[in-house]
């Protein structure tokens, strides 16, 4: 009789394998929720540098290490939009974005690459973390902090904004 | 949504350009501190530490139960001149005969008057004896200590009932120089079932009273070699006599205070109180039982002090906890909503 494989703990994976593992989703999931592929190198490698400092806190029975880094580079994104928010209030440049328009991944259609960019970054990274990452709706709850059916509704909102904008441009 | 632009945007999933790779991999090469104390007490070693802190919660209230209990006998308390010593028989004492238990035996052997001291001296003495005969005999044998010991009985109390318990409360004088023997003659007329001593020293105040009636008698020498001079007008005669009046009448009240002292001093007061009651076999039994339950109970009544206090703080933490996080994820919303 074999006993059950029990899952390894953090430490005993190297942090290293992990982050070869998953910094392009990381990474992806950052070009979404920016729209900035410069400032989401950034962000991942913030994210990244946070993620080792709390590797040995990281609990593989509670979510996988693509759900923990991704809530890592949520937050990080985060603290990132307060900052700039912070920033344009005392530069009073209301409603004015630094983010460059349209700075989304290469390889898609223009009318779909305008449709994203069109769409919230909340709406952006509902997609990007249930359709670019694959992840199931407990997972993408977990990253977002919210309930599976929440993430569904979110996603359902998204795609169909999405699809109504493709319309628009077709 | 078609499948088409779902596949597209999975198709079109960004990679990490080289540079970022390259720091990713630079980072990791770094050795992580290690993890805080707090953050290892995962979930399975929580769920053994609790088990065993509770084990040994239950074992230190059984250790605290089974430790002798201190007698306030053991126990002599000493304030300023003054000292009091109570001897409280606990329940394992109950069983002995009496005959087993004399004074000279017990604890509290060594509490005695301090001899050449004058002191105040009382006791207190709750005896069984078995039966209303016994009763009878036990009051009269306490008398005749009291007598053959020149002292003297104070009061005396009897009460024998043709049914239920039968007691006598005595109240007897004996010289405190005789003291030891008194008690240990009374104690062996039945089963002890409590004992207190108390000694107050009464030297100090005797010595204080001797010294003021020295003064006051060479005050009142001095006054009347004053009166003896032919030189005094009337009126400074009046004012001296009216002050030899007045160190006269202190005089005697110091005299009086002083042997009022030395008679408390001169006599010590026992009381003795002899009762049929019988003793419940059980009560020893019981008694570390009863214990590790007062114990547990104490336990239990002070956690439950402990959640009272806290409570409130803790239920007001997580209310505020919960609006923050309410805030902080309407915020976040608010700003993906404009990024």
């Amino acid at each position: 009789m074999t006993l059950p494989a029990r899952r390894q703990p953090a430490s005993a994976v190297s942090f290293a394998v992990t982050a070869e593992a998953h910094l392009d989703d990381v990474y992806g999931y950052l070009v979404y929720l920016t729209r900035d592929r410069t400032l989401a190198e950034d962000l991942a490698a913030e994210t990244f540098e946070k993620a080792l400092k709390l590797w040995r806190r990281f609990d593989p029975r509670r979510a996988s290490a693509r759900t923990w880094l991704c809530q890592i580079a949520r937050t990080t994104a985060l603290d990132w939009f307060r900052a700039e928010e912070r920033r344009r209030r005392r530069e009073q440049a209301v409603a004015r974005s630094d983010v460059a328009a349209g700075d989304m991944p290469e390889g898609l259609s223009p009318e779909l690459e305008a449709a994203l960019a069109a769409l919230s970054a909340g709406e952006r990274e509902v997609i990007a973390l249930r359709i670019l990452l694959e992840l199931d709706g407990d997972e993408a709850a977990r990253v977002l902090g919210i309930s599976p059916t929440a993430v569904s509704t979110r996603l359902s909102r998204a795609l169909k904004k999405l699809e109504e904008r493709m319309t628009v441009h077709v | 949504m078609s499948e088409h632009l779902l596949d597209q945007i999975r198709a079109a999933k960004p990679v990490a350009p080289d540079t970022l790779r390259e720091r990713v991999r630079t980072q990791a090469a770094a050795l992580p501190a290690r993890r805080p104390l707090l953050s290892r007490l995962t979930q399975r070693r929580f769920l053994v530490a609790l088990p065993m802190t509770l084990v040994v919660g239950l074992l230190a209230a059984g250790v605290i139960a089974k430790l002798p209990q201190e007698s306030s006998s053991d126990t002599a308390v000493a304030v300023g001149a003054a000292t009091t010593a109570t001897a409280e028989a606990s329940r394992g004492r109950e069983s002995l005969p009496a005959q087993s238990a004399p004074f000279q035996n017990s604890d509290s052997v060594a509490i005695a008057p301090t001899p050449g001291r004058l002191q105040r001296v009382d006791a207190e003495l709750r005896l069984r004896v078995e039966g209303l005969d016994e009763l009878s005999n036990a009051t009269k044998r306490a008398m005749r200590v009291a007598q053959s010991l020149g002292g003297y009985v104070a009061s005396v109390q009897y009460d024998a009932p043709a049914r239920g318990v039968g007691g006598a409360n005595l109240v007897l004088r004996v010289p405190s120089a005789r003291f030891q023997t008194a008690i240990a003659q009374l104690s062996a007329l039945g089963t002890i079932l409590g004992q207190r001593i108390g000694i107050e020293d009464l030297q100090t105040s005797a010595n204080d009273l001797t010294d003021q009636i020295v003064d006051t008698q060479r005050l009142i020498a001095q006054l009347r070699r004053q009166l003896a001079s032919t030189s005094l007008v009337d009126e400074e005669r009046a004012v001296l006599q009216a002050r030899l009046a007045e160190a006269r009448r202190r005089l005697a009240d110091l005299q009086t205070a002083l042997r009022g002292t030395r008679a408390e001093g001169a006599l010590a007061t026992v009381q003795v109180s002899l009762t049929t009651e019988a003793i419940t076999p059980a009560a020893e039994k019981e008694g570390r039982l009863d214990r590790l339950g007062e114990i547990l109970a104490w336990e239990g009544t002070a956690l439950l002090y402990a959640l009272v206090l806290v409570g409130p703080f803790v239920l007001l933490g997580i209310l505020v906890w919960l609006a923050l996080r309410l805030r902080r994820r309407s915020e976040e919303t608010r700003l993906l909503e404009r990024a």
